[in-house]
């Protein structure tokens, strides 16, 4: 492996709705994330990507967006739930694109406002990320009754997330650096 | 075995590059100008990511 050449594990934000509380879990993996050393990552909100809504599928896929996910070896994305699914434009977003995901790790942050911190959401990603080509890790964080853990300005009011943080980061940098390895020079033939 | 397989070089640094997938695709063109495998119902594209610099690249398997 190319030591030289850190981690890179961007953070998705995968609503556009006004008000949304999910923008402050997406934030703070974002700064656990930056603490960690030989590691880079960024938030990436997609109300800012320009993406066509009269087209879809990699027909859509946006330069920048693709070149994020070609650099990166994991992705963390951050939804919250919708009618117990995600939204319409992280999945547009996320089939923009194909060949960028192969054999790379994702991990999957829940939130809701009620009491089950967006479970039914991850599970309901779960199929799509495998068919993507991404590999899911066994760790969640659930933000469960968001806007009781952040205050309006985004503080964690609740530390205990920390942990569940930490652990599910070092499951997905581990996953991560092991495909890289995988990628680089494990071959399929 | 697979000694004759042809190696991708990176088009960015030049390496050789890891071929490390397969993923069966299906067709969504409209012009429909891949040669679709009958007994997969799609076509395979190889993945392949360079050591060097990590930059990916697809073909057809």
């Amino acid at each position: 492996m190319n030591a030289t050449r850190p981690l890179f594990i961007p953070v998705i934000l995968g609503t556009v709705r006004m008000g949304r509380r999910s923008l402050h879990p997406a934030q703070l993996l974002t700064r656990e994330l930056g603490k960690r050393a030989g590691l880079e990552t960024e938030l990436i909100d997609i109300a800012q990507l320009p993406l066509p809504t009269n087209d879809a599928g990699e027909a859509i896929k946006d330069a920048g967006f693709s070149a994020t996910m070609e650099r990166a070896d994991a992705l963390v994305i951050v939804s919250p739930e919708y009618n117990h699914g995600y939204s319409g434009l992280l999945k547009h977003v996320l089939d923009s694109c194909l060949k960028e995901y192969i054999h790379k790790a994702v991990g999957i942050v829940g939130v809701s406002a009620g009491q089950f911190g967006g479970s039914r959401v991850i599970e309901n990603l779960l199929p799509v990320m495998r068919e993507l080509g991404l590999v899911t890790i066994f760790w969640d964080v659930n933000f469960s009754n968001v806007r009781k853990v952040f205050s309006a300005d985004g503080v964690l009011l609740d530390d205990s997330y920390l942990q569940s943080i930490d652990q599910f980061l070092k499951e997905l940098i581990w996953m991560a650096r092991t495909l890289r390895q995988g990628r680089e020079h494990i071959t399929v033939d | 075995m697979a000694t004759t397989i042809r190696k991708m070089i990176c088009p960015r640094c030049g390496a050789e590059m890891n071929h490390h997938g397969n993923k069966l695709v299906y067709d969504i063109d409209p012009q429909g100008t891949r040669q679709i495998d009958p007994a997969l119902g799609g076509f395979v594209d190889e993945f392949h990511t360079c050591p060097k610099c990590g930059s990916i690249a697809t073909r057809a398997a």
